[in-house]
């Protein structure tokens, strides 16, 4: 009894304990799947079958052929835009419910949430309802007799407002969060010592909250570079984005060892935009206290 | 005398008193008993009276309910089904070891061939089946799709067909350009063509215009077999590039679901789309019915050529118990019963491969083309793209265009 007891006080035996399930969970469904990804973007596909012929060529093709390449650039763009503008628009939002939202906060954030409520199918139909040519926007204005908005029929500006429309309740999320635990007075140090309130905001408002707001970036632009249901459904012809070629890969292609590959940069891509903003959070300056930094 | 030996005298045996702490175990043990059961009990019932089950892969679409009800009542059997959106992705599903899974599978066109070489399907005792109601235009001689390629094997049977033809706004396209593949590629039209997102048919049907043009539809094909569009050669696949590339600011959209062409060629923003002829039906039958004004065509084989498919059943290669095999012909003989088929063309709207006409209201006879079945023949039917690397290349210099 004494052994055991010893035994299960051991930190070593602690910690295994406590990361061994989700340490197990990880390896059997995350990486021994990544992996063999990994391998097949090594192989070639002929007539719907995967052949192991090592060989490059599916990496030169996806990075080297515009007719593969174009698409990664098309979804970083729009993923870097999508969470730019779900930045402008979230924050003042955010600060907004933080600082004035009273005992209403939480529900006011929940309210944002609302969306969520209902499956991505309906959310992108509902969209569809109100962008498309036969939409409410447009059928309203030509009602007035208005030209209806050639750029809200199924384009790449309407995959776009289809993806801000989604994601922006985990901008808005992740920043009220942060703000949440800001003390405002700081602001009124700030205002007290001579700073006018945008300096306030730039020198202690935003660094202080700048882990939240990566975090926001984070959650929005790696869904959005994954999207595939938003622009497929409201792009167009020329909606199509990386996501959708690599789809289409795994789909009636089935060209699998180049959608592994595509997969295998998409997987990298995504990794390096985390690395990137990881690397720009100082986790002092965000005031974080629990690495015991 | 203290209170402790006051209770131990009026209860002698107090070892065996139920306490409370007991009381929690037992509820315990039961309730871990229980869910044990509930957990392994289908993995240990006698076998003798586990119920057998048929389990099929096709288009959901064809998973009508009320025939599943009426077959497992008939044969005491249970009935199951896994859904694919093409043939490629079935294709796919068998060939990562789908057989074991499924005991039927659907396919359409050249599919059930490719699949009988694959050893992925085996024979339909076409004994075990009554085909005495089906067209002629759907079994062999006349249809030899359903023979496997090198042997006298039949390794399908016919279920439904169709085209994938043009359903045009006859008040909004001209007489003249409504019967051409041309339509999908004419710039008189810009703004109000639409396209399936399906690569592979959009690519044949370039193909056939493309082959049209260049003018060697009719002429050798380097297989030496005749023309098929998903048999391309480079320059044909090249002129397709060009034709689909040219194509694709024309369009409004490349619909995912019926649903949205419908919408828009209801509200009159498309006015020409290849499709099933579903949509066709429903706002033809609107018109009948006074509800719609809307004067549409189906357009089933365009001038230069269009495609085609008698969608079949195939009993995987993976059925070897013989009871299992017997259920799977009777299912197949089931749905080509008359009844069977004429709940398809109703509730689900395709068009039977078994003559329903004096079954069906005069209407469902025209618009599911029962008195053309002959113009299956004249329809290229749908196939595996000759080289889908090679098609992927172009579907995406297409969409990257």
């Amino acid at each position: 009894m004494k052994g055991r007891r010893a035994l299960l006080l051991d930190p070593r035996v602690r910690f295994a304990t406590l990361v061994g399930p989700g340490a197990l969970f990880i390896v059997l469904f995350l990486l021994i799947p990544l992996l063999s990804i990994v391998v097949f973007s090594f192989w070639r596909t002929e007539s719907y079958e995967l052949i192991s012929d090592w060989n490059v060529n599916n990496y030169e093709a996806v990075l080297g052929e515009w007719i593969y390449l174009k698409f990664l650039l098309k979804s970083l763009a729009m993923a870097a835009a999508v969470s730019a503008i779900c930045l402008v628009y979230a924050w003042p939002c955010a600060y907004l419910i933080a600082k004035h939202g009273g005992r209403y906060k939480l529900v006011l954030v929940l309210l944002t949430a609302a969306p969520f409520l209902t499956g991505i199918l309906l959310r992108i139909t509902a969209m569809q309802q109100i962008l498309g040519p036969i939409g409410l926007v447009n059928m309203a204005l030509m009602e007035l007799g208005a030209q209806p908005i050639q750029v809200l029929m199924y384009t790449n500006i309407a995959s776009a407002v289809g993806l801000i429309y989604l994601w922006i309740p985990f901008m808005l999320l992740a920043i009220y969060l942060s703000l949440f635990n800001f003390n405002f007075e700081l602001l009124e140090v700030a205002k007290v010592n001579g700073a006018r309130p945008w300096r306030a905001f730039f020198e202690v408002t935003w660094p202080l909250n700048w882990m939240g707001t990566a975090i926001g970036i984070v959650l929005v632009f790696i869904p959005t570079f994954a999207a595939s249901v938003t622009p497929r459904f409201l792009g167009g012809p020329d909606g199509s984005m990386f996501v959708n070629r690599l789809e289409h890969q795994f789909g009636s292609a089935g060209t699998w060892a180049l959608g592994s590959a595509m997969g295998v940069v998409m997987c990298v891509a995504s990794l390096a935009v985390i690395f990137v903003l990881w690397r720009t959070v100082r986790l002092r300056r965000a005031g974080f206290t629990g690495a015991g930094a | 005398m203290d209170k402790t030996n006051s209770k131990s005298n009026s209860v002698p045996h107090q070892k065996r008193r139920v306490s409370r702490r007991s009381v929690l175990k037992g509820a315990a043990a039961l309730t871990a008993a229980g869910f044990t059961w509930k957990s392994i009990g289908p993995f240990v019932r006698n076998a003798e009276a586990a119920t057998l089950e048929l389990r099929w892969l096709g288009w959901e679409h064809y998973n009508v309910k009320s025939l599943t009800a009426e077959f497992e009542n008939r044969h005491d059997v249970k009935v199951s089904a896994g859904f694919f959106d093409g043939n490629s992705e079935a294709w796919n599903k068998l060939r990562a070891g789908g057989t074991q899974d499924f005991d039927l599978v659907m396919a359409d066109g050249f599919w059930p061939r490719l699949y009988a070489k694959q050893g992925l399907v085996q024979a339909v005792d076409y004994s075990k089946l009554d085909l005495s109601n089906v067209f002629d235009d759907f079994v062999p001689p006349k249809f030899t799709l359903l023979r496997a390629e090198d042997s006298e094997d039949m390794i399908a049977a016919p279920n439904c067909w169709g085209g994938y033809g043009f359903t045009v706004n006859t008040d909004k396209v001209a007489a003249e350009d409504q019967e051409s593949v041309n339509l999908l590629f004419n710039e008189k039209y810009e703004g109000h063509l639409s396209t399936s997102a399906r690569f592979e048919e959009n690519i044949a049907l370039a193909g056939i215009l493309a082959a049209h043009n260049m003018g060697t539809q009719d002429g050798p094909r380097p297989d030496g077999k005749s023309f098929n569009p998903y048999v391309l050669s480079d320059e044909e696949l090249e002129e397709c590039k060009r034709l689909l590339i040219k194509q694709k600011g024309l369009l409004v959209n490349r619909w995912n679901d019926e649903d949205t062409l419908e919408r828009l060629l209801r509200a009159q923003v498309v006015w020409a789309s290849p499709e099933w002829s579903g949509i066709y039906r429903r706002i033809h039958f609107d018109k009948l019915d006074g509800k719609s004004d809307l004067n549409m065509r189906h357009v089933l084989k365009p001038t230069e050529g269009g495609l085609g498919w008698v969608d079949q059943w195939s009993i995987t290669s993976g059925v070897t118990d013989s009871e299992k095999l017997e259920i799977a012909h009777k299912w197949i003989d089931f749905r080509l019963e008359r009844e069977a088929m004429k709940t398809v063309a109703v509730e689900i709207g395709w068009a039977p491969t078994v003559d329903v006409r004096d079954m069906l209201p005069e209407r469902y006879v025209d618009t599911l083309f029962l008195n053309e079945t002959g113009s299956i023949h004249g329809l290229y039917q749908f196939d595996a793209p000759s080289s889908p690397e090679k098609w992927e290349r172009i579907w995406s210099a297409v969409e990257a265009a």
